[in-house]
């Protein structure tokens, strides 16, 4: 190992661990003005400040719920727990919800909340595409909606709750006096995209998430109501699908429609 | 007669020097890029010749950061400034970051692109911090391959920053300026010299301030950073917080003395202030350039 990259596993390991690291501090010049573990311990801390800052921009509600001190305490143990691997800051953060799952296990919320944060900042810089509007398919024939097949936004993710996650988070994004967590009696799913460049999230029904799916996986939408008639009958089951598709249009969920024709 | 002849060579040296200067003409007084100032930058066109964007704030995908810099690149000139690539580094270069680098400078065309002389980590690790180098030639020879490197690649010269730096160590053979030189020489690249860096160093290091301004490559400045720092009495903390104090502002006077017009611009990453207050900050290095300047002519 050239002399270079020796020092450089020697300062990185002491940025990790400056008790087992110690040794690395002979390699650093002291003077009778700041000694050597004086100035390495400039760098020990400003690393951990940083990502703990960067940690606190990526969840501010987790952040809200738990608390300066929990939530420092959690963001320290993640820091040794998840070392950075990312050229961008940006990304770093993204093991929190599992981490909080296995650190705060007694408080689920918190893990929940985590989810929630990380998913809006991933909406909010996907990727850039078209958004399609109900006038768009004004052209296409009736007759030839049972063969469209649709293509969304990158930004679409749908996540479940098991408590009042969503209804805390708005509290305290509001600053108001968030509800007490409480279980649910049975999960929520949430809608995550993007529109006007801000991240949007509604309640979305066990139904409509199955709908999504098949949409999102290629299906056209005769496929769609075909699904939807196990549960209701044929002209229902069209209407639903309809009012599906008007609000996916409405979010600005699709980028693209197509006509799946196969020949006869 | 020769004497004549040696003083107008002397004289005329920096301004072939400054011509010199890559044909990178200066971009005049600017600002760092912040999302805090997004709108009013759009709303109110506020006087400042060019900002400088942080790379990797807009190496995502898409959204509104990217949105708002194609926007306000419409109105203005700016350059890209990276803390990411670890140029110091014993570690390959990752590939997907000079990729999306470059993505950002097609998409941008920045007027140039610079990063630290520095290294940011190793085993595949970030410490998302400017780790300072030793200063000797292996270093300086491991370096200025990967600088070529990168310019072969993105098909330009790169500015390299001055970091401020809090430890030194006992395995450097000679001054930061001298192995900068040495960096430059062996790959042409140009130089973002941050005088707060400069003086913050100088500070805790216990070395002539201006020394590191006499000792660098003149002709290869092509940009300058000014910022604020916090002084904790036996060391200072480089933290963007803060305006400028005096004795930085004495030693851009300096700077440009011996520099010439050099494309000036504040950092301010804390403690951010509404816009107008930055770009009132900025009108002083316009007045003490143009000073510095007319005495000068
Ligand atoms: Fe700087």
């Amino acid at each position: 190992m050239s002399h270079l990259a020796n020092l450089q596993a020697e300062f990185q390991a002491y940025l990790m661990d400056d008790v087992k690291g110690a040794g690395f501090i002979k390699s650093v010049i002291d003077d009778k003005k700041v000694g050597a573990k004086k100035r390495l311990g400039i760098y020990f801390d400003a690393y951990r400040l940083r990502i703990i800052e960067a940690l606190a921009t990526a969840y501010p509600q987790l952040k809200a719920l738990l608390g300066d001190v929990l939530f420092n305490k959690v963001a320290r143990e993640y820091i040794d727990a998840y070392p950075s691997t990312y050229l961008n800051l940006r990304w770093y953060g993204s093991q929190m919800r599992g981490h909080l799952q296995e650190t705060l296990a007694q408080h689920p919320i918190a893990a929940e909340m985590a989810n929630f944060e990380w998913t809006l900042s991933l909406a909010f810089d996907a990727e850039d595409v078209p958004e399609l509007s109900l006038q768009d398919l004004a052209t296409i024939p009736p007759e030839s909606w049972v063969d469209l097949s649709f293509e969304f936004q990158p930004a679409i993710k749908i996540i479940q709750t098991s408590w009042n996650t969503i209804a805390v988070w708005q509290a305290l994004e509001a600053e108001e006096t968030p509800p007490k967590p409480k279980q649910e009696s049975i999960y929520q799913s949430w809608l995550i995209w993007r529109k006007n460049f801000n991240s949007q999230f509604r309640l979305i029904t066990e139904m409509e998430v199955t709908a999504l799916n098949m949409a999102v996986m290629g299906a056209t939408f005769g496929e769609i109501c075909a699904s939807l008639e196990v549960e209701m009958d044929e002209e229902q089951a069209m209407v639903t699908a309809a009012q599906y598709l008007a609000s996916w249009l409405e979010n600005g969920l699709v980028c693209k429609v197509s006509l799946i024709k196969f020949a006869s | 007669m020769p004497m004549l002849i040696l003083t107008t060579y002397q004289t005329f040296t920096p301004l072939f020097e400054i011509y010199m200067r890559n044909n990178l003409p200066s971009l005049g007084f600017g600002l760092g890029l912040r999302t805090e100032h997004y709108n009013t930058i759009l709303e109110t066109k506020p006087k400042v010749d060019w900002f400088e964007a942080l790379s990797e704030n807009y190496m995502v995908p898409g959204g509104l950061p990217l949105n708002f810099l194609d926007r306000i690149r419409a109105d203005y000139p700016v350059v890209m400034h990276g803390v990411s690539l670890s140029i110091g580094s014993t570690e390959p270069f990752d590939q997907a970051y000079l990729k999306d680098l470059k993505k950002l400078a097609d998409r941008i065309q920045p007027a140039w692109i610079s990063d630290h002389l520095c290294w940011t980590g190793v085993h595949g690790q970030n410490i998302h911090d400017l780790l300072p180098l030793p200063y000797t030639e292996e270093t300086a020879k491991h370096i200025a391959e990967r600088v070529n490197t990168v310019q072969d690649y993105l098909g330009r010269q790169i500015l390299l920053e001055n970091v401020s730096s809090y430890a030194s160590y006992v395995d450097s053979t000679m001054t930061e300026w001298e192995f900068i030189s040495l960096i430059c020489e062996q790959t042409d690249c140009l130089l973002l010299l941050d005088v707060n860096n400069i003086y913050v160093s100088s500070y805790n290091h216990n070395f002539d301030a201006k020394d590191f301004i006499d000792g660098v490559p003149q002709h290869r400045v092509q940009q300058i950073h000014l910022a604020g720092h916090q002084n904790n009495g036996d060391y200072i903390i480089d933290t963007h917080d803060a305006p400028v104090i005096d004795p930085v502002w004495d030693l851009y006077s300096y700077a440009i003395s011996k520099l010439g017009e050099v494309s000036t611009m504040i950092e301010r990453d804390d403690n951010m202030p509404e816009l107008d207050v930055l770009v009132q900050e900025l009108q002083i290095a316009r007045h003490l350039s143009a000073n510095v300047l007319k005495e000068a002519a």
